[in-house]
């Protein structure tokens, strides 16, 4: 039994307009949480189809539990869990019913009425599909990926379009995930939820993976652990004289500068006074530790949810 | 994989069951085809042909004898001053007309409706002999009898009996191309079908419980079209039950089948369309739903017989209309039997979950 959940070399895929996925390697350990970044179009639902088996990749290799496709198709289906970005069922198909159904689909599943305390559905349990909410549809397509108690579950934007309770219940079950030992990989534009689940991260731009590892060594390969943050009561100003003044970056966002720094402390006191000096029109001031968005900002050179 | 192909066919059974819309047309649809076509065509042949009779300015004992004759040979007969004639003739609604030139009449056809006008000319030109003949009072001309039979000699059954198998066929073509293979294009770019390709569920479980289902719709259905058949036009099955179902199975099963292998060669609903009138349109014209294709060449209709729809209409209506066995129509039931197959194995090699 090989050691990974997933191996993946060179992957590729080009649509007659883009190159959605230009060559990428990954490699997620078994019990491991990974989590895939980028912003919209990077080509993170491309990747996890092609490693699915629903989108046949141009080039590359992937191996699932040690298996391929070519050879062990029916094995993998049976062994993952797949919640895709958007799962359309049939009109009329209840929850109750569609859990049951996809349930005899695998040698071995979940009872319905236990995934149905997991993901809160209830008192929905006899509704039909169409008449579910946007977040109630989520939920179920949740629950199907794990009606086979899944090694690998492949959770594509879970979170999206969730309430915060339903959020952290989703953030629940993928830790109970990870304890029972299974593996998951997942997509997010949330960057506090990768910080909060992921053991490992990737961040992917144009179809390829730009920076990999740990939330904690991302932000420590920034090497700026603070940022400065001056808010304006509506647009911020054009920064440019004030950041030669200060003789250092200002980061121009919506309604605040961002002025990353190695040394707040010495910053500070001469961030202020150059400030009063211009007379910059600023409310407060804020100071923060980087983040996984300022290690996304800086790696895309784009906001998460641009 | 029984109890898998069992759960998909009650799955798709609920799933249908709670489409109001869609099971009413389904019914609907095909009933509403044949009390249409019953009530026209329910005189038996088909209504009387009509000449229009241009009323000479003084009607002579001559002219009296011709419309005493047409009369007789079952022609409607319409009799018209000249001017409201022309204005007919003109709005091209007049498929023969009879008027007086010089000593004698003459014949006028409308080249579009040949079909009526042929026959129409043939029985005016009888009534003339009929006439002439009383006129020199000399022995009346005797006529060949005519004696109306169905081919199995079961009992003289009408147009419409004729027509109930061929709707039947017609409705399970329609099934098949527009109902499943129609159905299955749109969910396909709905992708509806795309959760389930994540999943071991094998293709052919999944499109046999589809056909099982259709299958099972398709008769009852039948069931339906049988029951109004008999009770507003008197037309019974005259085969065995057993035979007719056998039959009908067949034939949906192999047009199911078509129209999920077709499905399996359209990108888009819009493709799909084209493709299914392609064949939708030949096979109704050329597969003797509604009158033989006798007069064709002969290579067509040897080819028509290699299509589904005609060994599978003429073998319905020798059950159906007179009582015939299954014995005699093996070849015909082979030719269904093996586009029923044929296609369904295309259909699993072609169908694709997105
Ligand atoms: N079926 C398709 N046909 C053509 N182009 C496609 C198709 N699917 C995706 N693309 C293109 O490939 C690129 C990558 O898309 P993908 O869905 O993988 O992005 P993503 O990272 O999942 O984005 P998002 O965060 O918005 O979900 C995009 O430019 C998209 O337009
Ligand atoms: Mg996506």
């Amino acid at each position: 039994m090989s050691e990974s959940a997933l191996r993946i070399r060179g992957l590729r895929k080009a649509f007659p307009k883009v190159v959605a996925v230009a060559g990428v390697d990954l490699e997620v350990a078994r019990g491991e949480v990974f989590g895939l970044l980028g912003p919209n179009g990077a080509g993170k639902t491309t990747t996890l189809e092609m490693i699915e088996g629903l989108t046949l990749p141009d080039a590359g290799e992937i191996e699932v539990l040690g298996r391929t496709w070519a050879r062990e198709g029916k094995e993998i289906r049976a062994r993952i869990g797949v919640q895709l970005q958007s799962t359309s069922l049939f009109n009329r198909i209840t929850v109750r019913e569609a859990l049951d159904l996809y349930g005899t689909y695998y040698p071995k599943a979940r009872t319905t009425a236990d995934l149905l305390d997991l993901v809160q559905l209830n008192d929905k349990a006899d509704a039909y599909h169409v008449t579910l909410s946007g977040g109630q549809q989520q939920r179920l397509a949740l629950a199907l990926a794990l009606v086979n108690d899944p090694e690998l579950v492949f959770l594509d934007e879970p979170t999206t379009g969730l309430d915060p309770q339903a959020r952290r219940s989703l953030w629940d079950v993928v830790r109970r995930m990870k304890a029972e030992g299974r593996t998951v990989l997942l997509t997010t534009h949330y960057m506090e939820e990768a910080e909060a689940l992921c053991d490992r991260l990737a961040i992917m731009d144009h179809g390829q993976v730009i920076a990999a590892g740990t939330p904690a060594s991302l932000i420590a390969q920034l090497a700026i652990p603070s940022v400065v943050e001056l808010t304006f009561d509506g647009d911020a100003p054009d920064p440019a004289a004030f950041a030669a003044r200060l003789g250092g970056p200002v980061e121009q966002r919506a309604d605040l500068w961002e002025i990353p720094t190695r040394d707040p402390k010495a910053l500070l006191p001469r961030l202020l006074e150059t400030a009063e000096s211009e007379g910059v029109p600023y409310q407060q001031v804020h100071v923060r530790r980087a983040t996984l968005e300022d290690v996304f900002l800086h790696q895309t050179g784009r906001s998460l949810r641009d | 994989m029984l109890m898998m192909i069992w759960r998909q066919f009650v799955m798709e059974w609920k799933l249908y069951l709670r489409d109001k819309g869609a099971m009413f047309w389904t019914f609907a649809f095909p009933v509403v085809m044949l009390l249409g076509f019953g009530i026209i065509f329910r005189g038996g042949g088909g209504p009387k042909l009509t000449v229009v009779y241009v009323q000479p300015a003084a009607q002579s004992t001559r002219d009296a004898a011709l419309l005493k004759a047409m009369e007789e040979v079952q022609l409607k007969v319409l009799p018209l001053a000249p001017a409201e004639a022309e204005a007919r003739w003109a709005h091209g609604e007049t498929a023969a007309e009879v008027l007086p030139e010089g000593e004698g009449y003459r014949i006028r056809l409308n080249s579009y409706l040949m079909a009526q006008g042929g026959p129409t000319a043939g029985l005016v030109n009888q009534a003339w002999l009929l006439a002439q003949a009383r006129l020199n009072g000399s022995p009346e001309p005797r006529r060949i009898p005519v004696s109306v039979e169905s081919p199995g000699g079961k009992k003289a059954s009408n147009y419409a009996a004729f027509l109930l198998p061929g709707l039947l066929g017609l409705n399970l073509l329609s099934i098949g191309l527009f109902s499943v293979g129609m159905v299955n294009v749109s969910y396909r770019e709905k992708g509806k079908f795309r959760r389930l390709a994540v999943t071991p569920l094998p293709k052919w479980i999944f499109l046999l419980g589809q056909v099982l289902q259709r299958l099972t719709i398709s008769l009852a259905q039948a069931v339906v079209l049988l029951i109004v058949g008999w009770l507003a036009f008197g037309i019974r099955n005259q085969g065995s039950y057993l035979d007719l179902v056998v039959v009908m199975t067949l034939g949906t099963a192999c047009f199911m089948s078509f129209g999920f292998a077709l499905s399996g060669f359209a990108e888009t609903s819009e493709t799909y369309a084209a493709i299914a009138n392609l064949f939708f349109f030949p096979l109704m014209l050329l597969s003797g739903v509604y009158f033989t294709l006798d007069s064709a060449p002969h290579w067509l209709q040897r080819s028509v017989a290699f299509l589904p729809l005609s060994p599978f209409l003429s073998t319905l209506r020798a059950v159906f209309n007179d009582g015939a066995g299954l014995a005699g129509h093996g070849m015909g039931l082979l030719v269904v039997g093996a586009w029923a197959l044929g296609a369904f194995l295309i259909a699993v090699r072609r169908f694709r979950w997105n």
